[in-house]
């Protein structure tokens, strides 16, 4: 074991680490996002990549602790926000240099990590301030409950925990919120676009599919599913109901004989071969065969078990097999002989709504199945024929089970190969925009003015905390670093211009402070400038996300705070002898 | 052909405490776990060499494990102190500090080591004596009538943990919440023996923190894609239920290891297979409700299972057996090959489907009031959440031991400065130093290493260059920050670090680290469990204080070391 500590307190170098990974997200933040090619020396590989995320997933991080850490915070957010990550590694990056410039200051770690979470707070409470409700935003002239947000508040006040012997375990209350319809939908995903007005017009198309099929309920990113096609141009993605799946030229010719009448449908979880056992089932081992016949050879226990799968299909009359694992070649032949459609690696999420939709019931094993188990009322059509780069020409279907399912299928293409994860991601980055301000039923005004609102907020507590007369509060130190924080929002807003308009940094700051002379009339042309000029929304109308942008923050400040606290790094398991050569090791 | 490789003799340390290679480790590792002390204290990312998963913490639990030494001599301190640890959860570091200052201590004072022993012994009794004693002056009485103090006491031990990462608001939300899990666990009607039931954690990674919340019974996962099943209504409460500790997966799981001979044709899958249809139809024939094993079920057991109205959890793990058994008083089944008898079912009191993010599970709710509870915590990323978890784990121990101690420390380092004061005290009256057979300027040194070392724990709090003060009148420990004179410090009003003092209550400070005249410390005034701010964890701390001195007087006593290097 040993100890590697930093030395020089004034010269974090966690913090200095943090801050130099930060620096790839600048060129990911704001409307307009640039690529970065990422090649690997080693194979020769090499990724387009326009997200923080995807640059990080083709870094090679595990080198460095402090990486590490960033790239756990990072893919957690993404995980449920799958938006923000950006902005989350810019201000991590922001605020470790601003951490490093108080600790050069020999500000004490703990005046710092204290004033840090003061300005974080009153930068929430800005949001919390500034957020517009969902109710103020529909224009439509339904009768709605006024000063939702209040009313959830007074609830929570009402679950606070009573210190007692016996702790009240009240449910929290239903509030009742008028749901919002299509046209709310489409008119907020405008503003919450972000630029991707493509990958937008995507997820209003889901959106409206979706709210037809259930009027009160208008995008369920749980029974949205993608499907990208290289080879087409951009402009041929487009959405439809039910899900779209590729097929080899056998398959085509059984999807052939089945449009146009219902199927029935079974649903496989696992994979379909003979081999195949649930997980959790370990095959004994030393296993004999005694008898008077030799032993069966694979192949033909394979084919034993193949002819009992056709057995049971043609007797339950099965059209279609969808199956979440692998399906070998041979077996989808053979039962493409029968006229049956056996289709391998559908999503987990696809089965899941299938097993609704049509009353199947998902099961391990062939030998399971019974009439019970068989799905209805699943349409198939083709969707289309692509000839494939390979030369195996491929089908398209589409897979709907009617008007009782709300899956739909966003299909992304881009005759650039390199790109369609870029393009998948965006379209998914704006179905959650729009799933979390639903959830939200808030949003923030957008285009930077949040952010001015911040810098606004902290440079007010910044004047407050020096006052002619000299008297100071608690936290000596607290003017500096929120002043400090300040310079960071004003160095996002700097970092997003310079992205969208090539607006120098100097430029953009003195935009920046010229606009913060009169905050309360924050007006459109501001806004312009972040945004490129030809866009058709007016600044005005462009939202930012409630609880990604806090969640953001609050993450980034959790990373900084971890590594600003952290001293020493402790590693295990090196050998004092043989790595003794190590600079700035100490060995315990 | 195997080779013979010569053993390299052992390696043979002669007086270790002369080492100074020893002693420059040792003093790392004194630095390494000051710096870690205390609600400021520093964070440390612990991981190995080969790029394995970082862990960012300062509690002793997970950081005296992650630390091995090359020399048995620090090896032996650590794992007397991992002991600790392991047996009462907190005081970790305040007993691995004290052991390593006293022995640096000792070592710098000069004093022979065979009278540095006896002399720690005499005053380890002085502070045991002392803090048993009824008018202790840094010990308060727990008042059971309130969950006050259950609520202090479990806020300090999280406040100590810098790299949970909560808000002040966010540190009072979970302390109640170990509070209300602890009072879950405590039986409410019992006669002779009290059994403390469990509490489970479940930890659930990118929510705030304020929607961790605490459950009567269990949550148990859900086997994915079957979640609306579960959802039924069962108007027959309570519900009865089964629990295998064997393997349904369908494969032989009890022969253990060895050849098994197959007559051909055989389907082996398929005889275990129609075995475990028949444990599915004796399951539902004596109307159970819910199948809960601990391994894998086979998928065709499942759909039997479920076909006929029986809720089936898979895979529950080891850990959550025990808790299952407590809760619903089935006894586990571990084998296929007989019929199960009607004592083994349990039962429980309703299900309900619970949604957490994108994680269902089934709540189990007990049948007849239980000691079982779950505590859902939420956190935004996995290093804050898994110290968290260590965090209330340590919180529910300390509470656990308030019932067998119904006493609580004073925190903020007053305890050590206090007992420092009285010790300096009550070897300054009595003279005792001719009852060691030793010099009285040997026997004042070995009291002042010992005071200094109790002492120097109490300034290991602080880690931005503040001073620590004691006051002369109730010795209590006081924080200065650099930027703060003394005489600001009597003009505003400031509190010590227990919160029990106030500045108007005291007229003189003295630096922790000189010389101030012996006094007698006052006692507290009667309504003093009420004042209070921080508390430490009597049991614990008490036993730490005993662990480290003992330790030190073992090290102490060490002639040679020898190492086996092979």
């Amino acid at each position: 074991m040993l100890g590697s500590m930093i030395i020089n307190q004034r010269q974090h170098v966690g913090l200095q680490k943090l801050s130099a990974i930060a620096t790839v997200a600048h060129s990911t933040l704001g409307p307009r996002k640039k690529y970065k090619f990422i090649q690997d020396e080693a194979t020769g590989e090499s990724t387009l990549a326009s997200s923080c995320l995807r640059i990080l997933d083709n870094l090679d991080l595990v080198t460095c602790a402090v990486s590490q850490l960033v790239y756990e915070t990072i893919r957690a957010h993404h995980e449920v926000y799958r938006t923000g990550a950006g902005c989350l590694l810019f201000f991590a990056g922001a605020w470790s240099r601003a951490a490093l410039l108080c600790l050069q200051q020999g500000i004490p770690t703990s005046r710092v990590v204290a004033a840090m979470i003061e300005g974080m707070d009153l930068c929430v409470d800005v949001c919390k301030k500034r957020s517009v409700s969902f109710n103020a935003l529909c224009v439509s002239t339904r009768k709605r409950i006024t000063e939702a947000s209040l009313d959830s508040k007074v609830i929570k006040g009402k679950r606070q925990v009573k210190l007692s012997r016996h702790f009240c375990n009240t449910e929290p209350g239903t509030i009742l919120v008028p749901e919002p319809r299509f046209s709310d939908v489409a008119r907020l995903a405008a503003g919450l676009s972000h630029g991707c007005d493509d990958a937008m017009r995507l997820v209003i198309q889901a959106s409206r599919i979706q709210s037809k099929v259930i009027p009160n309920s208008v995008l369920d990113v749980t029974k949205v599913t993608t499907c990208v096609l290289p080879g087409f141009p951009e402009d041929h993605a487009h959405v439809c109901s039910g899900c779209v799946i590729l097929l080899n030229p056998d398959q085509a010719s059984v999807a052939h004989d089945l449009k146009n009448k219902p199927t029935s449908v079974v649903l496989i979880s696992g994979d379909l071969s003979h081999s195949y056992r649930h997980l959790g089932f370990n095959r004994p081992a030393g296993i004999q065969c005694v008898g008077n016949r030799s032993n069966m050879s694979d192949l033909s226990k394979a084919e034993e078990w193949m002819g009992k799968v056709l057995e049971v299909l043609s007797h339950l009359e099965v059209d279609l097999v969808l199956v979440s694992g692998l399906v070998n070649a041979a077996v989808i032949q053979r039962c493409c002989q029968r006229h049956i459609l056996v289709v391998g690696k559908v999503r987990a999420s696809v089965l899941k709504e299938m097993a609704t939709a049509t009353g199947a019931t998902l099961v391990t094993y062939v030998t399971q199945l019974s009439k019970h188990c068989i799905g209805k009322g699943i349409q198939v059509s083709i969707w289309r024929e692509i000839g494939s780069h390979e030369g195996t020409p491929l089908t398209a279907i589409n897979l709907d089970a009617g008007g009782s399912t709300r899956l739909v299928t966003a299909i992304i293409t881009s005759p650039v190969h390199g790109k369609l994860q870029s393009l998948e991601d965006r379209f998914w980055a704006c179905a959650y925009r729009v799933h979390h301000a639903l959830k939200d039923k808030a949003v923030l005004p957008g285009a930077g003015v949040t952010e001015l609102l911040c810098i606004h907020r902290l440079m007010k507590k910044v004047e407050a905390e020096n006052p002619a007369d000299g008297t100071r509060g608690s936290n000596p130190y607290l003017g500096i670093i929120l002043h400090l924080l300040a310079d960071s929002f004003t160095e996002y807003l700097a970092a997003v211009m310079a992205n969208s308009t090539g607006t120098s940094q100097v430029k953009a700051r003195a935009v920046v402070n010229q606009k913060l002379q009169d905050v309360d009339s924050i007006s459109a042309d501001f806004s312009q400038l972040i945004l490129d000029s030809n866009e058709d929304i007016p600044p005005s109308k462009v939202f930012d996300n409630l609880s990604v942008k806090q969640e953001s923050w609050r993450k980034a400040l959790d990373l900084v705070l971890l590594v600003l606290q952290t001293d020493a790094e402790i590693i295990t398991g090196v050998d004092e002898s043989k790595d003794g050569i190590h600079a700035g090791l100490m060995f315990l | 052909m195997s080779r013979l490789v010569r053993k390299s003799p052992a390696l043979c340390t002669d007086l270790p405490l002369e080492n100074s290679d020893i002693l420059n480790k040792l003093h790392l590792l004194g630095q390494l776990l000051r710096s870690c002390f205390g609600p400021s204290g520093r964070l440390k990312q612990i991981h190995n060499n080969i790029g394995g998963q970082v862990v960012t913490t300062s509690t002793s639990s997970v950081l005296l494990p992650a630390i091995y030494s090359s020399t048995p001599f620090l090896n032996l301190i650590l794992a007397s102190i991992r002991n600790h640890v392991s047996r009462l959860g907190d005081c970790g570091l305040f007993a691995a500090i004290l052991c390593v200052t006293l022995i640096e201590k000792v070592k710098q004072s000069g004093l022979r080591q065979n009278e540095a022993i006896r002399i720690n012994k005499h005053l380890l009794g002085l502070c045991t004596t002392y803090l048993e004693d009824k008018e202790c002056g840094c010990k308060v009485k727990f008042d059971f009538s309130s969950s006050h103090n259950l609520i202090k006491l479990a806020n300090n031990i999280l406040c100590s943990k810098p790299a949970i990462m909560l808000r002040e608001y966010e540190t009072l939300h979970i302390s109640k919440l170990a509070v209300e899990a602890f009072l879950l666990t405590v039986p409410s009607n019992s006669d002779g023996v009290v059994t403390l039931g469990m509490t489970v954690i479940v930890p659930i990674e990118g929510h705030p923190v304020m929607e961790s919340k605490v459950f009567p019974g269990l949550l148990v996962d859900i086997p994915v894609g079957f979640e609306d099943l579960e959802s039924r209504n069962h108007p027959c409460s309570p519900l009865r239920v089964v629990l295998f500790s064997t393997s349904l997966a369908g494969h032989l799981s009890e022969i253990g290891d060895g050849p098994i001979e197959v007559q051909y044709g055989t389907d082996m899958d398929s005889h275990i297979l129609d075995q475990l249809l028949e444990i599915g139809k004796q399951v539902f024939k004596d109307n159970v409700k819910i199948c809960v094993c601990q391994k894998v079920v086979h998928p065709v057991l499942q759909q039997y299972l479920r076909s006929h109205g029986v809720i089936v959890v898979e895979r529950v793990g080891i850990n959550l057996m025990q808790p299952l058994v407590q809760l619903t008083g089935a006894q586990p089944l571990a084998t296929l090959h007989s019929t199960i008898p009607h004592k083994a079912y349990g039962q429980v009191g309703n299900v309900i489907l619970r949604q957490f993010g994108s994680k269902s599970m089934l709540h189990l709710y007990p049948a007849e009031e239980s000691v079982i509870c779950t505590t859902v915590l939420c956190h935004r990323n996995e290093t804050v959440l898994n110290e968290l978890k260590v965090a209330c784990q340590k919180t529910e121990h300390v509470l656990r031991l308030t019932l067998r101690e119904p006493f609580a420390l004073l925190g903020g380092g007053c305890t050590e400065t206090h007992l420092a004061a009285y010790i300096r005290h009550q070897c300054d009256a009595a003279g005792s130093a001719s009852v060691f057979g030793c010099l009285q300027t040997e026997y004042l040194l070995g009291v002042e290493a010992f005071c200094g070392s109790l002492e120097s724990v109490a300034a290991a709090l602080q880690h931005d260059s503040e001073d620590s003060l004691i006051d002369l009148t109730c010795a209590h420990h006081w924080t200065l920050p650099k930027d703060v004179t003394q005489e600001d410090m009597k003009s505003c009003e400031r509190k010590c670090g227990c919160g029990l003092i106030k500045t108007s209550q005291t007229k003189k400070w003295c630096h922790l680290n000189t010389k101030y005249p012996v006094f007698l410390p006052a006692s507290l005034s009667p309504d003093a469990t009420v004042h209070a701010e921080v508390l430490d964890s009597f049991t614990a701390k008490l036993n730490a204080l005993q662990v480290a001195i003992e330790t030190v007087n073992v090290v102490l006593d060490i002639q040679y070391t020898i190492q086996d290097v092979n």
